[in-house]
């Protein structure tokens, strides 16, 4: 191995290439100026996305990371640099996202002192990343990026911050690359465990009469989506799925129900609650897919197979946990499954299914145009084959409903945390990895508002990405709750837009606005005739509410479904009172 | 019921933080944190005490610590067969007349006396948590100037080495190096 006298700055561009990593999401600062001075010479091998605010930057390297399986990286400088990192790290932590964040720090001998721009972030960052790391000898840069690059993707995925004083950037040393296995003595990732569990999963899931899969993200990170699907296949075993596992089963799939919980499917629900037998796969029983934990699938055994143990009995006490990797468990366990056709439960599931179809809101003919019906649109349009950024709030559980995914990692949202502004930067991040697929941020009025600035990233790196806005003119989620349980007095949930087609025009993109039904697919092939990045604006109905929906804490059947004289009446509803 | 935990860590800044803050954010109350160097260089070790009687949520705040890089091992003392000790100092305000009183309840609860003279003294006691409350209780009849308690320390009974960290020392690499050279 050839010594090379290399500076800080360049051991961790040599590192993270190494890494594999070919871009880097980040915004330039006084204390991470060494570093950005040294990626003139890597700039053939590293590409650098400038972003317009370092919260876009995490969301970026998140949503490059779930679209590829990789690790993202973000970059910034110290102090506001870093603090604005913060929000994005904790989206990655809740998603078990892999994203490495590098910041500059103000040079070793005056951290502690308040200097201009210094901050804490190796502590602040502590609740909200897998792990975070001070470097402050120039011996350690190396192999500290080598080990946080394996801590971010290994065991159940994560956010890894590296904060880098700037004299460690400046100083130098001979580099030679650790080769070494890399063994942590406080970490240990999951290993191919003993196989005392197939039996008894084999005979769990043989006896039970109604089994339930609860497909999670894991399904997704541990790429076991074939696995799954074997099972429910062999075993003829209905699936549901939480909202960040969607795409790990083919919606299209006759056993796949759909989403569970607080706005999923009621048939769905309705199988947790009535199972025997759920089968939960890489998810964690969150208080939104479960309702009330006391009255939550009384009657069934469960299977919990979870790479994080600390998720195991966390909210919901299990029959027989499993804490491996899913796919590997499932290959172990899928052989000794029976080959049933378990008619009689797909049949009372159906029923189900039938009753909540009627009430389906696409059955309603509105003269204004819904949102439910631009995402079904959209659908149609991309025959479902684009992959789909969407936003938080009513048009995320919409998507979620009306968009059918059948592939992995055709959805990226942000479901622990529901950050609001995360879809333009993680689509514009996404589309460094999906090259050729066409992308869509799906987005409202208010959560497009959070991140705006990054239409001028999506300009300046001519981003191939679609921006569908469901201008509603309301934060429509917080609206419905104030609708709903705290009768209709609208508290700051009225908001304004900017025109967005100017505002599309001023970036220099193509602006487009659509307000019926008839003129949704026409501008979508307008474009997808674009290259590089185009919005356009749906004004939708103000007061449309997602159904069903699971009050927090309620029971997980106790669904408010659609009212009926809605759907009968087709769309002649009561004028809502409106808000001044 | 509380829990004692035996936290084995990696002996570097900041960790003492990163425990404190994995147990604040998961919404558990420490009792008492003593932290201190092993017979190990690189590793500290910890006993915290917890105020949480629910058996779900003491296996949950293991197995989150554990997830914890910093963390090599976590033992949970209230399940197994150990020994848990306190140790305090208690300064007494004394006149002539209540001295051997003092003495007296020094030599019914085990303690040392390190620093007297005619208005104070330093009484040193150890033991189980109970056994420095009650002398701390027997000790309030004078007039108690000052407090200091250790909070609790653990160590497990019998053939302890069964409950250490289990460290790989067949590969060393440059990245373990620095902790296991010590061993």
């Amino acid at each position: 191995m050839n010594k090379r006298k290399l500076s800080g700055a360049e051991i961790i561009w040599e590192c993270i290439i190494r890494e594999g990593v070919d871009v880097v999401f980040g915004y330039p600062g006084g204390t991470i100026l060494p570093t950005y001075d040294a990626l003139n010479k890597y700039k053939d091998k590293v590409h650098h996305v400038l972003t317009r605010h370092e919260q876009g930057a995490t969301h970026m390297a998140d949503g490059y990371a779930r679209a590829s399986g990789k690790v993202g990286v973000a970059m910034a400088t110290s102090g506001p640099g870093a603090t604005n990192m913060i929000t994005g790290m904790a989206t990655a932590m809740m998603d078990s996202s892999p994203i490495v964040c590098i910041t500059g720090q103000v040079s070793s001998s005056v951290i502690g002192s308040d200097a201009f721009q210094e901050i804490d972030i190796t502590g602040a960052a502590i609740p909200v990343t897998k792990h975070s790391y001070l470097v402050m000898d120039i011996d350690e840069l190396a192999p500290t990026i080598r080990e946080a690059f394996y801590v971010a993707r290994t065991g159940r995925p994560g956010p890894v911050l590296i904060d880098i004083p700037k004299d460690i950037q400046n100083d130098s040393i001979d580099y030679i690359y650790p080769e070494d296995e890399l063994i942590l003595p406080g970490y240990h990732p999951p290993e191919d465990i003993s196989e005392d569990y197939i039996s008894k999963f084999a005979t769990m899931v043989n006896q039970a009469e109604k089994p339930v899969i609860l497909a999670g993200h894991g399904v997704l990170l541990s790429n076991a989506c074939i696995e799954v699907m074997e099972l429910a296949e062999k075993s003829s075993i209905p699936i549901t799925t939480t909202l960040l596992g969607i795409g790990g089963v083919p919606d299209s799939h006759p056993l796949v129900l759909g989403m569970m919980g607080m706005h999923g499917e009621s048939w769905a629900n309705h199988a947790i609650q009535d199972a025997d037998l759920l089968i939960a796969c890489g998810m964690r029983f969150d208080d939104r897919v479960t309702g009330n934990l006391k009255t939550y699938s009384p009657n069934s055994k469960k299977i919990h197979i979870e790479i994080d143990p600390s998720e195991i009995n966390k909210n919901v006490k299990v029959d027989l946990a499993i804490h491996a990797d899913l796919g590997t468990v499932l290959r172990h366990v899928n052989p000794h499954i029976i080959k049933l056709d378990r008619k009689k439960w797909l049949d009372i599931i159906s029923g189900w299914h039938h009753d909540s179809k009627r009430r389906d809101i696409l059955n309603i003919k509105s003269d204004k145009l819904l949102g439910a019906q631009v995402i079904r649109k959209i659908w149609e349009g991309t025959k479902g084959d684009a992959l789909i950024i969407s936003d938080v709030g009513q048009h995320q559980m919409l998507e979620a409903q009306y968009y059918k995914h059948d592939d992995p990692r055709t959805l990226l949202t942000s479901g622990g945390l529901g950050t609001m502004g995360f879809s333009l930067p993680a689509a514009i991040g996404a589309s460094f990895h999906e090259k050729d697929r066409e992308i869509w941020v799906i987005v409202g009025d208010g959560s497009i508002q959070m991140t705006i600035m990054e239409l001028g990233t999506a300009m300046q790196e001519n981003a191939n990405i679609n921006i569908a806005i469901i201008n509603n003119g309301y934060l429509g989620m917080v609206r419905q709750w104030q609708q709903m349980f705290y009768d209709s007095r609208y508290a700051e949930t009225p908001i304004s837009s900017p025109n967005y087609v100017k505002l599309a025009e001023a970036y220099g993109m193509n602006g487009y606005r659509v307000d019926s039904l008839e003129n949704v697919i026409p501008t979508m092939e307008k474009v997808r005739k674009n290259s590089g990045p185009s919005l356009i604006e749906f004004k939708v109905e103000e007061h449309e509410i997602v159904y069903p929906m699971v009050p927090a804490g309620a029971d997980l059947h106790e669904m408010i479904q659609r009212p009926w004289d809605e759907v009968n009446n087709n769309g002649q509803k009561q004028e809502k009172e409106k808000v001044k | 019921m509380k829990q004692t935990l035996i936290v084995f860590v990696q002996d570097e800044p900041g960790v003492l933080s990163r425990i404190s803050s994995h147990i604040r954010k998961r919404n558990f109350n420490i009792e008492s944190l003593v932290a201190g160097r092993t017979e190990k260089k690189g590793i500290t070790r910890m006993t915290v005490v917890l105020n949480e009687p629910d058996k779900t949520k003491q296996q949950f705040v293991v197995n989150s610590l554990k997830q914890l890089i910093d963390v090599y091992d976590v033992i949970d003392a209230t399940e197994i067969d150990s020994f848990i000790r306190e140790y305090a100092l208690v300064k007494v305000a004394v006149n002539e007349d209540g001295k051997d009183e003092v003495i007296k309840i020094i030599e019914q609860v085990h303690c040392n006396v390190i620093d007297g003279n005619e208005d104070a003294m330093i009484l040193e006691l150890t033991g189980y948590e109970k056994e420095v409350e009650s002398a701390i209780k027997a000790l309030e009849k004078y007039e108690v100037l000052e407090i200091v308690r250790s909070g609790e320390m653990a160590m497990v009974a019998g053939n302890f080495v069964a409950h250490k960290p289990e460290l790989t020392k067949s590969e060393l690499n440059w990245s373990t190096s620095r902790i296991l050279e010590s061993f």
